[in-house]
Protein backbone atom coordinates (compact mmCIF):
# COMPACT_ATOMS: atom_id res chain seq x y z
CA UNK A 1 0.00 0.00 0.00
CA UNK A 2 2.77 2.47 1.22
CA UNK A 3 4.37 1.93 -2.57
CA UNK A 4 1.02 2.24 -4.16
CA UNK A 5 -0.12 5.37 -2.28
CA UNK A 6 3.46 6.92 -3.82
CA UNK A 7 2.85 5.95 -7.21
CA UNK A 8 -0.71 7.33 -7.12
CA UNK A 9 0.15 10.72 -5.56
CA UNK A 10 3.28 11.58 -7.63
CA UNK A 11 1.26 10.32 -10.75
CA UNK A 12 -1.97 12.17 -9.85
CA UNK A 13 -3.87 9.74 -11.65
CA UNK A 14 -6.92 10.70 -12.97
CA UNK A 15 -10.18 9.04 -11.61
CA UNK A 16 -11.19 7.30 -14.50
CA UNK A 17 -7.95 4.91 -14.00
CA UNK A 18 -9.22 3.93 -10.28
CA UNK A 19 -12.38 1.96 -11.20
CA UNK A 20 -11.64 -0.59 -8.67
CA UNK A 21 -11.57 1.94 -6.32
CA UNK A 22 -14.67 3.43 -7.18
CA UNK A 23 -16.41 -0.11 -7.26
CA UNK A 24 -15.28 -0.45 -3.64
CA UNK A 25 -16.64 2.55 -2.25
CA UNK A 26 -20.22 1.54 -4.00
CA UNK A 27 -19.71 -1.81 -2.59
CA UNK A 28 -19.28 -0.38 0.98
CA UNK A 29 -22.45 2.22 0.39
CA UNK A 30 -20.55 5.39 -0.05
CA UNK A 31 -21.32 5.96 -3.96
CA UNK A 32 -25.06 4.50 -3.69
CA UNK A 33 -26.72 5.65 -7.47
CA UNK A 34 -30.14 6.44 -7.19
CA UNK A 35 -30.47 6.17 -3.88
CA UNK A 36 -30.06 9.83 -2.84
CA UNK A 37 -28.49 12.63 -4.15
CA UNK A 38 -25.85 14.78 -3.10
CA UNK A 39 -26.90 16.86 -0.24
CA UNK A 40 -27.51 20.43 -1.44
CA UNK A 41 -24.86 21.59 0.69
CA UNK A 42 -23.47 25.86 0.55
CA UNK A 43 -20.83 27.24 -1.12
CA UNK A 44 -17.62 26.78 0.49
CA UNK A 45 -17.26 30.28 2.46
CA UNK A 46 -13.10 31.54 3.29
CA UNK A 47 -13.95 32.82 6.62
CA UNK A 48 -12.12 31.29 9.37
CA UNK A 49 -12.92 32.93 13.33
CA UNK A 50 -9.80 33.68 14.76
CA UNK A 51 -10.01 32.94 18.39
CA UNK A 52 -9.87 35.51 21.26
CA UNK A 53 -7.55 33.96 23.16
CA UNK A 54 -5.48 31.14 20.88
CA UNK A 55 -5.76 27.88 23.30
CA UNK A 56 -2.83 25.67 23.04
CA UNK A 57 -2.97 22.47 20.40
CA UNK A 58 -3.15 19.52 22.78
CA UNK A 59 -0.56 16.93 21.88
CA UNK A 60 -1.08 14.09 19.82
CA UNK A 61 0.36 10.81 17.84
CA UNK A 62 -1.82 9.43 15.43
CA UNK A 63 -0.56 6.70 12.23
CA UNK A 64 -0.68 8.16 8.75
CA UNK A 65 -2.06 6.45 5.60
CA UNK A 66 1.61 4.40 5.69
CA UNK A 67 0.96 3.23 9.51
CA UNK A 68 3.99 5.25 10.71
CA UNK A 69 3.01 7.41 14.00
CA UNK A 70 3.29 11.17 13.08
CA UNK A 71 3.17 13.20 16.13
CA UNK A 72 1.66 17.31 16.16
CA UNK A 73 5.12 18.11 18.06
CA UNK A 74 7.00 16.88 14.70
CA UNK A 75 5.55 20.18 13.46
CA UNK A 76 6.33 22.89 15.88
CA UNK A 77 7.75 25.63 14.56
CA UNK A 78 5.56 25.51 11.49
CA UNK A 79 2.12 26.61 10.88
CA UNK A 80 -0.38 23.54 10.97
CA UNK A 81 -3.71 23.59 9.59
CA UNK A 82 -5.57 20.74 11.35
CA UNK A 83 -8.69 19.40 9.33
CA UNK A 84 -10.85 16.76 11.01
CA UNK A 85 -12.75 14.69 8.11
CA UNK A 86 -14.82 11.67 6.74
CA UNK A 87 -15.11 10.52 3.15
CA UNK A 88 -18.55 10.27 3.76
CA UNK A 89 -18.99 13.54 4.16
CA UNK A 90 -19.88 15.72 1.36
CA UNK A 91 -18.19 19.35 2.49
CA UNK A 92 -14.79 17.88 3.44
CA UNK A 93 -14.48 16.06 0.04
CA UNK A 94 -14.67 19.32 -1.46
CA UNK A 95 -12.29 21.14 0.57
CA UNK A 96 -9.77 18.40 -0.25
CA UNK A 97 -8.68 20.28 -3.30
CA UNK A 98 -8.16 23.85 -1.98
CA UNK A 99 -6.25 21.93 0.84
CA UNK A 100 -4.16 20.55 -1.61
CA UNK A 101 -3.48 23.56 -3.42
CA UNK A 102 -2.69 25.85 -0.62
CA UNK A 103 -0.54 23.27 0.89
CA UNK A 104 1.54 22.83 -2.89
CA UNK A 105 1.96 26.92 -2.48
CA UNK A 106 2.83 26.82 1.19
CA UNK A 107 4.49 23.75 2.44
CA UNK A 108 8.53 25.53 1.29
CA UNK A 109 7.45 28.44 3.83
CA UNK A 110 6.46 26.30 6.59
CA UNK A 111 3.14 25.67 6.32
CA UNK A 112 1.52 21.65 6.68
CA UNK A 113 -1.78 20.06 6.29
CA UNK A 114 -2.30 17.38 8.47
CA UNK A 115 -6.29 15.42 7.43
CA UNK A 116 -7.38 13.98 10.37
CA UNK A 117 -9.79 10.84 9.36
CA UNK A 118 -12.91 10.63 12.11
CA UNK A 119 -13.41 6.33 12.86
CA UNK A 120 -12.60 5.09 9.19
CA UNK A 121 -10.39 2.57 8.08
CA UNK A 122 -6.80 2.82 5.82
CA UNK A 123 -8.28 0.63 3.57
CA UNK A 124 -11.40 3.00 2.80
CA UNK A 125 -9.71 5.67 2.99
CA UNK A 126 -7.34 4.79 0.56
CA UNK A 127 -9.56 3.63 -1.85
CA UNK A 128 -11.43 7.26 -1.51
CA UNK A 129 -8.51 9.23 -2.85
CA UNK A 130 -7.09 6.71 -5.09
CA UNK A 131 -10.79 8.06 -7.55
CA UNK A 132 -10.17 11.84 -6.84
CA UNK A 133 -8.90 13.66 -9.59
CA UNK A 134 -6.40 15.61 -7.00
CA UNK A 135 -4.77 13.26 -5.30
CA UNK A 136 -3.87 14.90 -1.22
CA UNK A 137 -0.32 14.79 -0.98
CA UNK A 138 -0.69 15.81 2.70
CA UNK A 139 -0.55 13.79 5.85
CA UNK A 140 -3.58 11.80 6.43
CA UNK A 141 -3.65 10.67 9.69
CA UNK A 142 -6.17 8.34 11.05
CA UNK A 143 -8.35 8.95 14.61
CA UNK A 144 -10.29 5.46 14.55
CA UNK A 145 -11.73 6.05 18.21
CA UNK A 146 -12.35 9.61 18.02
CA UNK A 147 -10.27 10.38 20.66
CA UNK A 148 -8.79 13.45 19.60
CA UNK A 149 -11.62 15.06 17.37
CA UNK A 150 -13.11 14.79 21.51
CA UNK A 151 -9.88 16.65 23.01
CA UNK A 152 -9.97 19.33 20.66
CA UNK A 153 -14.16 19.58 20.56
CA UNK A 154 -15.00 18.92 17.41
CA UNK A 155 -18.74 18.72 17.11
CA UNK A 156 -19.26 18.20 13.30
CA UNK A 157 -17.65 17.45 10.12
CA UNK A 158 -15.13 19.18 8.63
CA UNK A 159 -13.90 21.07 11.60
CA UNK A 160 -10.40 23.21 10.82
CA UNK A 161 -8.10 24.37 12.75
CA UNK A 162 -5.00 26.61 12.41
CA UNK A 163 -2.41 26.39 14.53
CA UNK A 164 0.40 28.76 14.97
CA UNK A 165 4.51 28.33 15.17
CA UNK A 166 4.16 28.28 18.74
CA UNK A 167 1.75 25.27 19.34
CA UNK A 168 -1.50 27.34 19.49
CA UNK A 169 -5.17 27.43 18.08
CA UNK A 170 -5.44 30.40 16.66
CA UNK A 171 -8.29 29.77 14.11
CA UNK A 172 -11.34 27.81 13.66
CA UNK A 173 -13.62 26.66 11.36
CA UNK A 174 -17.15 24.79 11.52
CA UNK A 175 -18.35 23.60 8.13
CA UNK A 176 -16.71 23.28 4.47
CA UNK A 177 -14.41 26.12 3.38
CA UNK A 178 -12.63 26.90 -0.20
CA UNK A 179 -8.49 27.39 1.96
CA UNK A 180 -7.28 28.67 -1.47
CA UNK A 181 -8.95 31.53 -1.12
CA UNK A 182 -6.76 34.37 -1.33
CA UNK A 183 -7.98 35.61 1.99
CA UNK A 184 -7.11 32.22 3.83
CA UNK A 185 -4.08 32.27 2.35
CA UNK A 186 -3.22 36.03 3.87
CA UNK A 187 -4.20 34.70 7.02
CA UNK A 188 -1.65 31.47 6.58
CA UNK A 189 1.24 33.96 5.15
CA UNK A 190 0.88 36.33 8.40
CA UNK A 191 1.03 33.13 10.50
CA UNK A 192 4.39 32.01 8.90
CA UNK A 193 5.82 35.33 8.48
CA UNK A 194 4.51 36.01 12.69
CA UNK A 195 7.37 34.99 15.22
CA UNK B 1 -37.56 21.63 -9.46
CA UNK B 2 -37.82 24.58 -6.88
CA UNK B 3 -41.31 25.81 -5.69
CA UNK B 4 -40.51 29.19 -3.50
CA UNK B 5 -43.08 30.69 -0.85
CA UNK B 6 -41.34 33.87 0.10
CA UNK B 7 -41.95 36.54 2.19
CA UNK B 8 -41.22 39.91 3.10
CA UNK B 9 -38.59 42.05 0.79
CA UNK B 10 -39.72 38.98 -1.45
CA UNK B 11 -43.30 40.27 -2.24
CA UNK B 12 -43.30 40.84 -5.43
CA UNK B 13 -42.23 37.09 -6.16
CA UNK B 14 -44.68 36.31 -3.63
CA UNK B 15 -47.45 38.22 -5.58
CA UNK B 16 -46.79 36.25 -8.55
CA UNK B 17 -47.11 32.89 -6.28
CA UNK B 18 -49.54 34.02 -4.48
CA UNK B 19 -51.13 30.67 -3.93
CA UNK B 20 -48.47 29.16 -2.04
CA UNK B 21 -47.51 32.43 -0.29
CA UNK B 22 -48.42 33.75 3.79
CA UNK B 23 -47.44 36.63 4.93
CA UNK B 24 -45.07 37.19 8.19
CA UNK B 25 -43.94 39.58 10.05
CA UNK B 26 -40.31 38.69 9.54
CA UNK B 27 -37.82 38.75 6.20
CA UNK B 28 -38.35 35.09 5.49
CA UNK B 29 -38.89 32.43 2.69
CA UNK B 30 -39.17 28.31 2.48
CA UNK B 31 -37.95 26.86 -0.84
CA UNK B 32 -38.85 23.46 -1.39
CA UNK B 33 -36.58 21.73 -4.13
CA UNK B 34 -37.29 18.40 -5.58
CA UNK B 35 -34.24 16.35 -6.80
CA UNK B 36 -34.67 15.42 -10.37
CA UNK B 37 -32.56 12.26 -10.30
CA UNK B 38 -34.10 10.37 -7.00
CA UNK B 39 -37.51 12.45 -6.64
CA UNK B 40 -36.98 13.27 -3.58
CA UNK B 41 -37.95 16.13 -1.43
CA UNK B 42 -35.70 19.28 0.18
CA UNK B 43 -37.07 21.97 2.11
CA UNK B 44 -34.82 25.45 2.80
CA UNK B 45 -35.76 28.00 5.64
CA UNK B 46 -34.30 31.33 5.06
CA UNK B 47 -34.02 34.01 7.72
CA UNK B 48 -31.89 36.58 8.33
CA UNK B 49 -28.92 35.37 8.89
CA UNK B 50 -29.63 31.86 9.67
CA UNK B 51 -30.69 29.00 7.43
CA UNK B 52 -32.13 25.21 8.06
CA UNK B 53 -32.51 22.88 4.78
CA UNK B 54 -34.17 19.09 5.73
CA UNK B 55 -33.51 16.71 2.72
CA UNK B 56 -35.59 13.39 2.15
CA UNK B 57 -33.33 10.23 3.14
CA UNK B 58 -34.48 6.83 1.64
CA UNK B 59 -34.57 4.07 4.17
CA UNK B 60 -32.21 2.06 1.80
CA UNK B 61 -29.71 5.12 2.04
CA UNK B 62 -29.87 4.77 5.51
CA UNK B 63 -29.22 1.75 5.92
CA UNK B 64 -26.25 1.47 3.26
CA UNK B 65 -24.40 4.64 5.15
CA UNK B 66 -24.84 3.11 8.84
CA UNK B 67 -23.71 -0.32 7.40
CA UNK B 68 -21.12 1.01 5.81
CA UNK B 69 -19.74 2.11 9.21
CA UNK B 70 -19.87 -1.23 10.50
CA UNK B 71 -22.77 -0.98 13.34
CA UNK B 72 -24.32 -4.07 13.94
CA UNK B 73 -27.31 -4.93 12.01
CA UNK B 74 -30.08 -4.34 14.44
CA UNK B 75 -28.44 -0.84 14.81
CA UNK B 76 -28.59 -0.07 11.20
CA UNK B 77 -32.10 -1.70 11.16
CA UNK B 78 -33.45 0.77 13.82
CA UNK B 79 -31.92 3.71 12.05
CA UNK B 80 -33.70 2.69 8.82
CA UNK B 81 -36.82 2.67 10.44
CA UNK B 82 -36.55 5.95 11.82
CA UNK B 83 -38.06 8.97 9.60
CA UNK B 84 -34.52 10.44 8.74
CA UNK B 85 -33.93 13.91 7.06
CA UNK B 86 -29.99 15.39 6.20
CA UNK B 87 -30.15 18.60 7.95
CA UNK B 88 -27.84 21.60 7.00
CA UNK B 89 -27.54 24.79 9.38
CA UNK B 90 -25.92 27.58 8.18
CA UNK B 91 -25.09 30.62 10.73
CA UNK B 92 -25.12 33.48 7.27
CA UNK B 93 -24.92 36.40 10.09
CA UNK B 94 -22.16 38.74 10.99
CA UNK B 95 -22.56 37.25 14.79
CA UNK B 96 -22.37 34.09 16.90
CA UNK B 97 -25.31 32.13 16.17
CA UNK B 98 -26.84 28.82 18.03
CA UNK B 99 -29.05 26.23 18.49
CA UNK B 100 -30.69 23.35 20.42
CA UNK B 101 -32.14 19.78 19.13
CA UNK B 102 -33.31 19.55 22.75
CA UNK B 103 -35.85 22.84 21.78
CA UNK B 104 -37.31 21.34 18.40
CA UNK B 105 -40.74 19.50 18.00
CA UNK B 106 -42.30 17.99 15.64
CA UNK B 107 -45.91 18.05 15.65
CA UNK B 108 -47.95 15.67 13.71
CA UNK B 109 -51.24 15.30 12.44
CA UNK B 110 -53.01 15.32 15.68
CA UNK B 111 -51.57 18.36 17.00
CA UNK B 112 -49.27 16.04 19.44
CA UNK B 113 -45.86 17.70 19.98
CA UNK B 114 -42.62 15.59 20.08
CA UNK B 115 -39.39 16.05 21.07
CA UNK B 116 -36.68 15.27 18.29
CA UNK B 117 -34.19 12.55 19.67
CA UNK B 118 -30.79 13.42 19.94
CA UNK B 119 -27.53 12.68 19.28
CA UNK B 120 -26.84 11.82 23.06
CA UNK B 121 -30.12 9.78 22.89
CA UNK B 122 -28.30 7.90 20.72
CA UNK B 123 -25.08 7.57 21.68
CA UNK B 124 -26.67 6.57 24.98
CA UNK B 125 -28.45 3.90 23.38
CA UNK B 126 -25.86 2.36 20.95
CA UNK B 127 -23.55 2.35 24.34
CA UNK B 128 -25.76 0.20 25.79
CA UNK B 129 -25.68 -2.22 23.36
CA UNK B 130 -21.92 -2.13 23.43
CA UNK B 131 -22.20 -0.53 20.18
CA UNK B 132 -18.80 1.87 19.58
CA UNK B 133 -19.81 5.39 19.80
CA UNK B 134 -20.00 6.46 15.84
CA UNK B 135 -21.27 9.96 16.45
CA UNK B 136 -20.50 11.76 13.29
CA UNK B 137 -23.46 11.37 10.92
CA UNK B 138 -25.72 12.64 13.79
CA UNK B 139 -26.65 16.34 14.10
CA UNK B 140 -24.77 17.51 16.76
CA UNK B 141 -27.12 18.30 19.87
CA UNK B 142 -26.08 22.04 19.86
CA UNK B 143 -23.60 24.25 18.43
CA UNK B 144 -22.53 27.40 18.61
CA UNK B 145 -21.27 29.12 15.24
CA UNK B 146 -18.84 31.87 14.23
CA UNK B 147 -19.75 33.96 11.32
CA UNK B 148 -19.63 31.65 8.52
CA UNK B 149 -20.18 28.43 10.01
CA UNK B 150 -22.05 25.88 9.00
CA UNK B 151 -22.77 22.15 10.02
CA UNK B 152 -24.72 19.33 8.78
CA UNK B 153 -25.64 15.96 10.36
CA UNK B 154 -29.04 13.23 10.10
CA UNK B 155 -31.94 14.26 12.31
CA UNK B 156 -34.30 11.59 13.27
CA UNK B 157 -37.83 11.55 13.77
CA UNK B 158 -40.13 8.42 14.95
CA UNK B 159 -42.36 8.44 12.35
CA UNK B 160 -43.48 6.02 9.17
CA UNK B 161 -42.63 6.51 5.83
CA UNK B 162 -44.72 8.99 3.64
CA UNK B 163 -45.57 10.90 7.01
CA UNK B 164 -46.91 14.56 6.61
CA UNK B 165 -46.16 16.67 9.54
CA UNK B 166 -44.49 19.91 10.77
CA UNK B 167 -41.38 21.41 12.17
CA UNK B 168 -40.81 23.99 14.96
CA UNK B 169 -37.57 24.99 15.75
CA UNK B 170 -35.63 27.28 17.72
CA UNK B 171 -32.55 29.59 16.78
CA UNK B 172 -30.41 32.22 18.71
CA UNK B 173 -28.59 34.92 17.42
CA UNK B 174 -27.11 37.88 19.39
CA UNK B 175 -28.72 36.71 22.27
CA UNK B 176 -32.37 36.60 20.99
CA UNK B 177 -34.13 33.30 20.75
CA UNK B 178 -35.73 32.50 17.34
CA UNK B 179 -38.67 30.27 16.52
CA UNK B 180 -40.56 29.22 13.36
CA UNK B 181 -42.25 26.08 11.58
CA UNK B 182 -41.48 24.44 8.93
CA UNK B 183 -45.45 23.55 7.81
CA UNK B 184 -45.62 20.55 5.78
CA UNK B 185 -42.34 18.35 6.14
CA UNK B 186 -42.97 14.84 4.70
CA UNK B 187 -40.69 11.67 5.41
CA UNK B 188 -39.49 10.20 2.70
CA UNK B 189 -41.36 7.32 1.21
CA UNK B 190 -40.02 3.23 1.48
CA UNK B 191 -39.00 3.33 -1.64
CA UNK B 192 -37.62 5.55 -4.12
CA UNK B 193 -40.62 7.46 -5.60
Amino acid sequence: MKTLSKICAALRLPSRSRLPAYILLTALGLQAPGLHAELPSPELSHELTRLSTPLPAPDFTLPDMDGEARSLSDYRGKVVMLNFWATWCPPCRREIPSMESIYQDLQKDGFVVLAVNEFESTDHVFAYTGQLSVFPTFPILFDSDSKISQDYDVKGLPTTLLIDKQGKVVYRAVGGRDFDHPAVRDIVRKLLAAD
Amino acid sequence: MRLTHQFGPMALACALTAAVCQATADDSKVEVFTDETSGLLSWKASHPGFSLQFIQLLPDYVRAVFGARGLPAEVVDTMAGYCVFGTIIQNESDAPLSYRVSDWRYITADGQLHPVKTKSQWLKEWEARGVAAFRWLLLPDDQTFAPGDWSQGFTTLQLAPGTAFKLRYQWTLQGKTHEDTFEDLRCAAATKP
